[in-house]
């Protein structure tokens, strides 16, 4: 979603595609509200993934390395990733995410349980450590 | 005046008495006869085991001669079922009908039942009684 | 279409199975959590927790865009409290509503709930057809006219036996459309059509006066 971890993860990525000689795909997804259609088109949804998908080529030609991105729409991100892995014939999902509260507690998310059940290949998650002082929020 | 209330619970109960000792005829009905407990020592009025929901029971407990009827039980839905039948199919002159759900009591009140939410009445005197 | 059906039990999965397998777009809401993720794993991400009868998650999962809304929990009260919350508050084109107790089914009309299912009246139906003894079958109620096609057999024994179709007191409004003797020939009967045993006639009738016509017909 263009965190600092996603930037780190596709770093990450690109790194290990270059000394693997493999390709990249960043995927962006667009979580669709149940009012709207699957379909739908949020302007300022699409901007911000088509933004942050541009950063991460950015990167990649900054690395050297070949990548592909993909802005998909979704009612739930878990199984778009796990779908978009599988279609693209993918051998490692790399996800990215930072330091998550919830009601006060620490929170992993539902998409990253979902992936690591339903993935049908290698999964490495990359987590970003929060910076001391922001932990509260 | 001739009154069938639903739901034997704290505040059916009551207003089963009270209105039994206003020198009403009451009929209250539960689905549980342990509920009847609640009710005053000296209740004079009918108490009837059944599902307000059923027109059966309605009907035994009298709501074709019936003034008023009030829905009291712990089920919002249930509430609202019972009091649109005797609105609109016993054509009970009075219905009133309590629904915790603020937002769902909102909609009934649009669809003209006399419905009130001891949720929003709650939180009104709350609030009345910080910001004094 | 995109349909909404409120309860994830038994019957609501195997509806949001079918709906999806013919291209629907389907929704389910779910109290149980538990039920939610058997279903979302089942059947995809169409699953979401909430109580159906309220507002917010009508709101939430796009019930104002909604073709159709199915109330298919156990419970009557809450089915008619769905589909009213969909009908007034989301204009919901379609309500269906699932229910327990059939004595319900005039209340919910009533009440402004488009259709109404009741599966204790489908297997009454069903037992009615499959067990002789009862003489009048119901094959047809047609809604907007309150008129009931039936299916009536003269039993051996019958009072009727003998009679021609003008010395009947049939209720009124009321028309044998064909006889079918127990050779299978049907005809259309005519005043001096004479009743055989075994004879199974269809009729139309007023539906309130169903009663009268199995009574006329059977001579009891």
């Amino acid at each position: 979603m263009g965190t600092d971890a996603d930037e780190q993860a596709i770093r990450l990525a690109a790194g290990m595609a270059k000394k693997n000689k493999g390709k990249v795909w960043a995927v962006y997804v667009i979580t669709v509200k149940r009012a709207l259609p699957v379909e739908a088109e949020i302007e300022q949804d699409i901007q911000r993934g088509e933004a942050v998908l541009d950063h991460m080529e950015s990167i990649a030609e900054e690395v050297g390395i070949e990548i592909e991105t993909d802005l998909l729409q979704a009612r739930e991100v878990g199984p778009a990733i796990v779908d978009e892995a599988v279609e693209l014939g993918a051998d490692l999902i790399l996800m990215g995410v930072t330091y998550k509260r919830r009601f006060g507690q620490f929170t992993i998310g539902n998409v990253v349980p979902y992936v690591f059940k339903n993935a049908s290949c290698r999964v490495i998650l990359y987590h970003q450590p929060v910076p001391v002082g922001e932990a509260t929020e | 005046m001739k009154i069938v209330i639903m739901g034997c619970g704290r505040v059916g109960a009551q207003l089963a008495s009270v209105m039994d000792a206003n020198g009403h005829d009451v009929t209250v009905l539960d689905i549980e006869d342990y509920s009847f407990r609640r009710l005053a020592p000296n209740f004079g009025g009918t108490a009837l085991l059944g599902n307000g929901t059923e027109e059966d029971s309605l009907r035994r407990a009298g709501i074709e001669k019936a003034d008023a009827f009030v829905a009291v039980t712990q089920g919002d839905n249930r509430n609202v079922m019972a009091a649109q039948i005797c609105k609109h199919i016993f054509n009970v002159p009075k219905v009133i009908c309590r629904i915790y759900d603020p937002l769902r009591q909102e909609l009934y009140s649009t669809l003209g039942l006399d419905a009130f939410s001891p949720t929003t009445i709650l939180t009104q005197m709350l609030r009345e009684k910080l910001e004094d | 279409m995109y349909i909404v059906i409120i309860g994830g039990g038994q019957v609501g999965y195997y509806l949001a199975k079918a709906l999806l397998d013919e291209g629907h777009e389907v929704l389910v809401v779910e109290r149980d959590a538990r039920r939610v993720e058997f279903i979302n794993n089942e059947l995809g991400s169409v699953c979401i927790r909430g109580d159906g009868c309220e507002t917010a998650t009508l709101a939430e999962v796009g019930t104002e865009r909604a073709d159709l809304l199915i109330a298919v929990t156990a419970r009557d009260e809450g089915n008619l409290v769905a589909c009213q919350v969909a009908k007034h508050r989301f204009n919901a084109p379609r309500t269906i509503a699932r229910l327990s107790n059939p004595s319900n089914e005039a209340i919910f009309k009533k009440l402004g709930i488009d259709v109404t299912v009741s599966s204790t009246n489908i297997i009454l139906e069903n037992i009615k057809q499959e067990v002789p003894t009862h003489s009048l079958t119901h094959l047809l109620y047609l809604r907007d006219k309150g008129m009931e096609v039936v299916d009536i057999k003269i039993q051996p024994g019958s009072s009727t036996i003998g009679k021609t179709i003008k010395e009947l007191s049939l209720p009124p409004d009321t028309i044998l459309s064909l006889v079918i003797s127990k050779e299978r020939k049907p005809k259309v009967p005519t005043a001096t059509t004479v009743l055989q045993a075994g004879d199974q006639i269809i009729a139309v009738t007023p539906a309130e006066l169903e009663e009268a016509l199995r009574a006329s017909l059977s001579g009891g």
